[in-house]
């Protein structure tokens, strides 16, 4: 459709908008009379009562997730404050992975799934995808298992329907890691691709 | 080179070396006296520059043993008598106009001079000196070059950012090479020692880079594929073997120095990573995940023939040669924790060096004799060296953390 066309009508909705209630105010019936029934004057007073019920979650009450907030602001254009939104914001989630492994857990296939979705919606950035490892191996083979876990990363988003051509990956093996920590915790943060905005 | 290494005429004669101590004792240790320098500067000014590195070389050769020297001897085939020593090392050190002259004369118990050398140059290569009397006093009695000019490359963070550094042999002159800024890492020499290949991250991005040893020359090899790690040389050619990945899949690749001939060795599934040239350039070890654990394996250097190394350890990674293309070393996990492994590449047998913390990294010194790693049983990433048979430990780092040692292929 053209531009041209899809303009008009919109503006055809508009007018109609406009229109629809004015049109229905002239239609109108007289303000319906109010008149009291006898089961509500005559039903029984609400009791009165000085007991108080104490609520609290079952043990085992699970707190949901609180949804990322909904919000309309643009996103900040310079890419530093830009991942740190997007990352708050959850639009952009890591993938983490199992000792020695490349292959997409539920989780990180859920998280790159929420990721990819943001990132077809916003056509304008473009995404590095850096694989990490954990201190537990050595140096040089890391290097290379980060480089498989960034591309596994990529071509499940990429399999999602993002551009291949959007998404560069680089491994920093266990160089950069997240957590300095030498504990499964700290390894666990450690082992993962990490999604990046870059510029277009 | 401001050393000028000078046969004095009436030495000449008896530079050749004597077939008796020629490569017959190269298994045993041959005791040497070693007295002070005669000379008519202050000993405080030859001590440290030269005497000190000297006997401390001649100490770690695996070829001498020092004897002490007893007091009141005359500095002759009666010394060596007297101190129950095969040989006496007679130095004389003297000015002339700018130079510093030294005159190095091995005597034996008979009174026979084995070695003479004479060597000049100014003050501030007296170190040097030392070094390059160590070497042809081994190669003299071993028929094969010392280590005491070799250097060992590494990527150290001290100044704030991971760069290449060098150090001597011993751990002295550690200087930076690389100035990037960024992440420089995994140095490896050309065979002429002339060179490093290592790679950078920067800009989101693992790149090959080739830098000479003063720091210049530098050059960015574009592979045209991604991770450009592991880089090494081959020892008789131009080519240069490395971790090169299209869509996620590690496989070792060659390309020229000039980035020009790119070849792709290895195409399995799994992760192929850490190459290694023999020797001899006709084969190269790396390690693969093929069987579900990293493991070594060798191949061809054309990328055929390839043979699984490693049947011990479940993580096994940094394959190296031995200079006699006999042996390698590498990291093998055991109980949990990298240790360095010594294989016989014919019969596969191993045994395990090395201790406290994790031992990662080895690369093995030009003769052979020692193995140097890093180890963090510091809390911290430092260069280490011991011998082969795991003795003489000794801590070569200590500013920063430091990691990824390479020592030069030659001696000098």
């Amino acid at each position: 459709m053209t531009k041209v066309a899809k303009g008009f009508i919109f503006g055809l909705i508009l007018i109609v908008a406009a229109i629809m209630p004015a049109c229905r105010a002239k239609k109108a019936p007289p303000a319906p009379k109010v008149v009291p029934t006898e089961t509500m004057s005559t039903a029984p007073p609400v009791p009165v009562t000085t007991t108080e019920t104490r609520v609290v979650n079952p043990p085992d009450f699970v707190q949901p997730t609180p949804q990322p907030t909904i919000t309309t602001e643009p996103l900040p254009s310079d890419i530093e404050t830009l991942n740190r939104v997007a990352e708050q914001r959850g639009y952009l989630q890591d993938a983490f992975y199992a000792f020695d492994e490349s292959t997409l857990s539920g989780d990180a296939q859920t998280a790159l799934t929420t990721s990819a979705n943001w990132l077809r919606k916003n056509p304008q950035y473009n995404l590095l995808i850096e694989g990490h490892c954990d201190e537990r191996g050595t140096e040089q083979y890391n290097l290379a298992l980060g480089d498989r876990r960034a591309n596994s990363a990529k071509e499940y988003m990429v399999a999602l329907g993002v551009d291949g051509s959007r998404i560069r990956t680089v491994s920093y093996g266990e160089e950069r890691p997240f957590d300095p920590g030498h504990d499964e915790a700290a390894w666990a943060k450690n082992r993962r691709a990490h999604l990046v905005i870059v510029g277009k | 080179m401001t050393v000028a290494v000078l046969l004095a005429s009436s030495l000449h004669a008896q530079t050749q070396i004597h077939p008796e101590i020629n490569r017959t004792q190269a298994t045993t240790i041959v005791r040497i006296a070693v007295p002070r320098p005669e000379t008519a500067l202050p000993f405080e000014a030859v001590d440290a520059p030269f005497f000190a590195p000297l006997t401390r070389d001649l100490a770690s050769s695996g070829v001498f043993a020092i004897a002490p020297i007893p007091p009141n001897v005359a500095v002759n085939a009666d010394l060596a008598k007297a101190a129950n020593a095969e040989f006496v090392l007679s130095l004389k050190i003297n000015r002339d106009e700018q130079d510093v002259v030294l005159e190095a004369r091995l005597i034996d118990s008979g009174g026979g001079s084995q070695f003479a050398r004479r060597y000049r140059g100014i003050p501030a290569v007296l170190t040097r000196m030392a070094h390059m009397l160590a070497n042809d006093l081994v190669r003299a009695v071993n028929g094969r070059p010392g280590i005491f000019l070799s250097h060992i490359a590494f990527a150290s963070n001290r100044s704030g950012f991971y760069e290449i550094w060098l150090m001597d042999w011993d751990g002295t002159n550690q200087r930076q090479i690389s100035n990037h800024r960024g992440l420089a890492i995994l140095p490896s020499w050309s065979p002429d020692n002339d060179r490093m290949v290592y790679t950078l991250f920067s800009g989101g991005r693992s790149e090959m880079y080739v830098i000479n040893r003063l720091g210049g020359g530098r050059i960015h090899v574009q592979t045209g594929v991604g991770l450009n790690t592991s880089a090494t040389f081959s020892p008789i050619s131009n080519d240069i073997a490395f971790v090169g990945s299209v869509n996620g899949n590690p496989d070792i690749y060659v390309i020229r120095d000039d980035a020009t001939n790119l070849r792709r060795l290895t195409s399995s599934y799994s992760i192929e990573s850490t190459p290694e040239w023999s020797p001899n350039g006709r084969q190269i070890t790396f390690t693969s995940g093929r069987s579900g654990t990293p493991q070594i394996y060798v191949m061809d250097a054309e990328g055929t023939n390839v043979q699984r190394l490693s049947f011990e350890g479940d993580w096994n990674d940094d394959a190296t040669w031995s200079p006699d293309g006999e042996q390698i070393a590498y990291t093998s996990r055991v109980s949990g924790r990298f240790q360095i492994r010594i294989a016989n590449v014919i019969t596969k047998q191993s045994r395990i060096i090395a201790g406290e913390g994790s031992n990662e990294q080895p690369t093995w010194s030009p003769d052979g004799r020692w193995i140097g790693f890093q180890s963090n049983r510091t809390g911290r990433w430092q260069i280490y060296r011991m011998r082969v048979d795991g003795t003489d430990l000794t801590q070569l780092t200590f500013e920063g953390e430091n990691k990824d040692p390479d020592w030069s292929k030659k001696a000098e």
